[in-house]
């Protein structure tokens, strides 16, 4: 009871998520929604102050800021939303959060690459097929979930766990931000995985150089991968001789 | 100064999450797949962040594959959504819970035990193989 007190930080964000989420759910009869609102306002602010503690207030933390409240909150937003074309355009603007985060991780190719596959491609994607397969308005399966008190407790708690142990390691040691990179440390194994300081972490060119160097044969079987899947997705697509799609 | 790799951490297992609670809630096969992929988000950022922690390449490769696998996965998943839609005309996930057929019936009547031999009680004698059978002439006579 006394470690409940003492560590309030921790589950507080946890179960007001978990009510906010349980309350925001599709359900058919019309639950307190502005509630549920509420009380995830109050989940994500909670969660900022309590398992983000910001040292200081330079512009990347504000930035990080911005991009984590736009990725978590459209994931809410999409997990939530009862028409199934609105979810796959809060998906979009998570991506757009989780691509700013990609840039603040120095992975800039791979910003505008997720943006380009996620929100450009698959999204769209989704879009069509929900305008194929659902003629009507929101039908009566958007309205209800299943299984969700056991769902949201579930994860509620699996993120407890994550939460506690990255918190048990940041109270073991100091909190790191950039490593200097590993050729300075140690040498590599392989010679053409030894980034220059012109091949840095940021750097596309140090990015094709691992990529092709080490990875070689992971690229072309992700190459072949994509020829069978296309392959795949040709062949199990209905036909519009079996019926009326 | 960078944001710590931590904070980081913890939003890729929030957004992870969050994506396992659309997966296991909601009942529409595109929400499902849409959050299948959210949870790949939340793995991302987690393997970005440790790959900016220790300054190497293999995070971002890692992203690298993990996005090339997250398009050939969405484009089967719609593939297989559009012919279980053709199917029931539905996009209901509870239609195709059961995926039994209704009338197999793999209980089957449990067969009475065989009594004991008894290893000194004499077997049954059969007739030799190979007898030669009889022909009756008559048949012989009128089948032409």
């Amino acid at each position: 009871m006394n470690w409940l007190a003492t560590e309030w930080a921790l589950w507080l964000p946890l179960v007001a998520g978990a009510v906010a989420l349980w309350l925001l759910l599709p359900s058919p009869e019309g639950r307190l929604r502005g509630l549920g609102a509420a009380l995830g306002a109050v989940a994500i602010g909670t969660a900022a102050a309590g398992w983000l503690p910001v040292e200081d207030g330079g512009v990347q933390s504000v930035l990080f800021g911005v991009f984590a409240v736009t990725a978590v909150g459209g994931a809410g937003k999409m997990i939530t939303d009862r028409s199934p074309v609105y979810a796959a355009l809060w998906f979009a603007v998570a991506t757009l959060g989780v691509c700013g985060l990609f840039v603040l991780n120095s992975a800039p190719f791979l910003a505008a690459a997720t943006v380009i596959v996620y929100a450009g491609a698959i999204v769209v994607t989704f879009v069509f097929v929900i305008m194929l397969a659902q003629s009507t308005g929101a039908s009566g399966y958007d309205n209800r979930t299943q299984n969700r008190f056991a769902a949201v407790v579930g994860s509620m708690v699996l993120l407890g766990c994550f939460v506690f142990t990255i918190q048990q390691h940041l109270a073991a040691g100091e909190s790191r931000g950039v490593a200097p990179l590993r050729s300075e440390r140690r040498p590599p194994a392989n010679l053409l995985s030894v980034p220059v300081r012109a091949d840095g972490l940021g750097t596309l060119r140090g990015f094709g150089r691992s990529l092709f160097g080490d990875y070689l044969y992971s690229v072309e079987l992700a190459g072949s991968l994509l020829l069978i899947a296309t392959i795949g997705a040709i062949a199990v697509a209905p036909r519009r001789t079996q019926g009326a799609l | 100064m960078n944001t710590p790799v931590e904070h980081h951490l913890i939003v890729g297992t929030v957004l992870f999450a969050l994506g396992m609670i659309g997966f296991l809630t909601r009942r529409n096969l595109i929400l499902i797949t849409l959050s299948a992929e959210l949870m790949l988000h939340g793995v991302s950022l987690n393997f970005l962040a440790f790959s900016r922690l220790h300054g190497t390449f293999e995070g971002q490769a890692m992203t690298a594959f993990v996005l090339t696998v997250a398009a050939c996965e969405a484009g089967l998943a719609l593939s297989i959504v559009l012919a279980l839609y053709q199917r029931r005309k539905s996009l209901d996930v509870r239609l195709w819970s059961e995926l039994a057929e209704a009338e197999a019936d793999d209980t089957e009547p449990p067969v009475p035990p065989t009594p004991p031999v008894d290893p000194s009680a004499r077997l049954p004698h059969l007739a030799p193989a190979g007898r030669a059978p009889t022909i009756v002439k008559q048949e012989a006579a009128s089948r032409v």
